[in-house]
């Protein structure tokens, strides 16, 4: 009986010891889920070397373990495990890291040349419309009998085609002759555009003056009316002051009256 | 009388040996290659890192500790305490590392949506 008691007492005391010894401190703890946690991700692909070497490490502590369990060794041993696999995850991200920033960068590059690429098709594009328009503006201007002065272009429309006698107002007939005039224009919309109104020398000089300006603006209202830009169309009453022809004959007087488009050449 | 006198004397020698070998228990260390980690994870900016600053942290304290084992003549003890400062030190740089590749991965992706999203 005393036998039996004793053999229990001493498989207790053995179960005892055994689980004490058996416990990891926990620096072991941690450093076998450190390489769990690495060997799980992307450290084994990418940064394999630093894996093994955290592996290594980590089988040094558990034999120190196994053979002194409760040592410094053990401890310190188990804690660089732990940092050698930390940093094996830590390379692996940085890994991951740097062939996104790589992926990126290559993006970037491909984009890059395709908007070069874009660019170049669009000027060539915008080249050949340009010239496109330049062509028919050109034929434009040769069907207007436009001249070629200092001040630019210059579009003469007889004012009996545009105004009644004394008005300002156009005519409906005028119309169809400004639709010309206009669409001529707007294939050159970034030129900048003078209307002068001009009158013979019947009546008085304030008045012709101001009928030049009147008609002037209608004119500029009109091609305004059709698309071009305001800011690029300037209207100016000249009045009696810039003749063309004789004010002493009606058909002098006839030509004096009259309406210039002056297309800049710049 | 004569042996007694000779005892005593041979007693003090003892313990004055004794006395002075325990007073000169500080041992050596080679420090060099855990304060090395240290530094080149304070270049490599590691303070300004949360996660690097840290283990930078834990590696000086680390070599403080091993310093104060040093001084207690526990040397092996000292010695492996240094490992540990030295590990900490190189974990730090490698998350400083980490944190610039971050940023610059993260930068480049920005110029790429940038640039998208002006040329659309």
């Amino acid at each position: 009986m005393k036998s039996i008691k004793y053999f229990f007492v001493t498989v207790i005391v053995a179960i005892f010891i055994g689980c004490s010894a058996s416990l990891p401190p926990q620096e072991l703890k941690d450093a076998r889920m450190s390489y769990e946690k690495a060997s799980k991700g992307q450290a084994l692909k990418l940064v394999p070397a630093e894996l093994h070497k955290a592996e290594v490490a980590l089988a040094i502590a558990e034999k120190s373990f196994l053979e002194d369990p409760n040592s410094f060794t053990t401890r310190d041993l188990a804690y660089i495990a732990d940092r050698k696999a930390k940093m094996a995850e830590g390379l692996a991200n940085s890994a991951v890291e740097k062939a996104a920033a790589e992926k990126a960068n290559k993006d970037y590059e491909i984009a890059q040349a395709e908007i070069i690429e874009k660019a170049k098709v669009d000027l060539a594009k915008s080249k050949s419309e340009s010239k496109l328009k330049a062509d028919q503006l050109a034929a434009a201007l040769v069907k207007l009998a436009a001249k070629e002065e200092e001040r630019g272009l210059v579009i003469t429309l007889s004012g009996s085609v545009l105004f009644a006698s004394n008005k300002s107002e156009l005519m409906p007939a005028a119309q169809n002759k400004l639709n010309e005039v206009s669409d001529a224009l707007l294939a050159t919309k970034e030129r900048k555009l003078t209307i002068e109104g001009h009158t013979d020398s019947q009546g008085a000089i304030s008045y012709n003056l101001d009928l030049a300006q009147n008609r002037a603006e209608a004119v500029r209202s009109y091609i305004i009316s059709r698309g071009y830009p305001s800011d690029m169309i300037f209207a100016q009453g000249i009045g009696e002051g810039r003749p063309i022809a004789d004010n002493n004959s009606a058909e002098g007087r006839a030509n004096n009256r009259r309406v210039e488009i002056i297309i800049d050449n710049k | 009388m004569k042996n007694l006198h000779i005892s005593i004397i041979m007693g003090f020698i003892i313990i004055a040996f004794g006395i002075a070998g325990c007073g000169s228990s500080e041992v050596a260390v080679n420090k060099e290659a855990s304060t090395s980690a240290i530094r080149a994870a304070q270049e490599v900016g590691a303070t300004e890192v949360p996660r690097a600053s840290f283990y930078l942290q834990l590696a000086k304290e680390g070599v403080v500790k091993a310093e104060n084992l040093a001084n207690e003549g526990e040397k092996e003890q000292a010695e492996s305490m240094l490992l540990r400062a030295q590990s900490d030190a190189e974990l730090a740089i490698v998350l400083s590392h980490g944190d610039a590749d971050k940023t610059e991965a993260t930068e480049a992706l920005e110029r790429v949506k940038k640039l998208q999203q002006t040329n659309k």
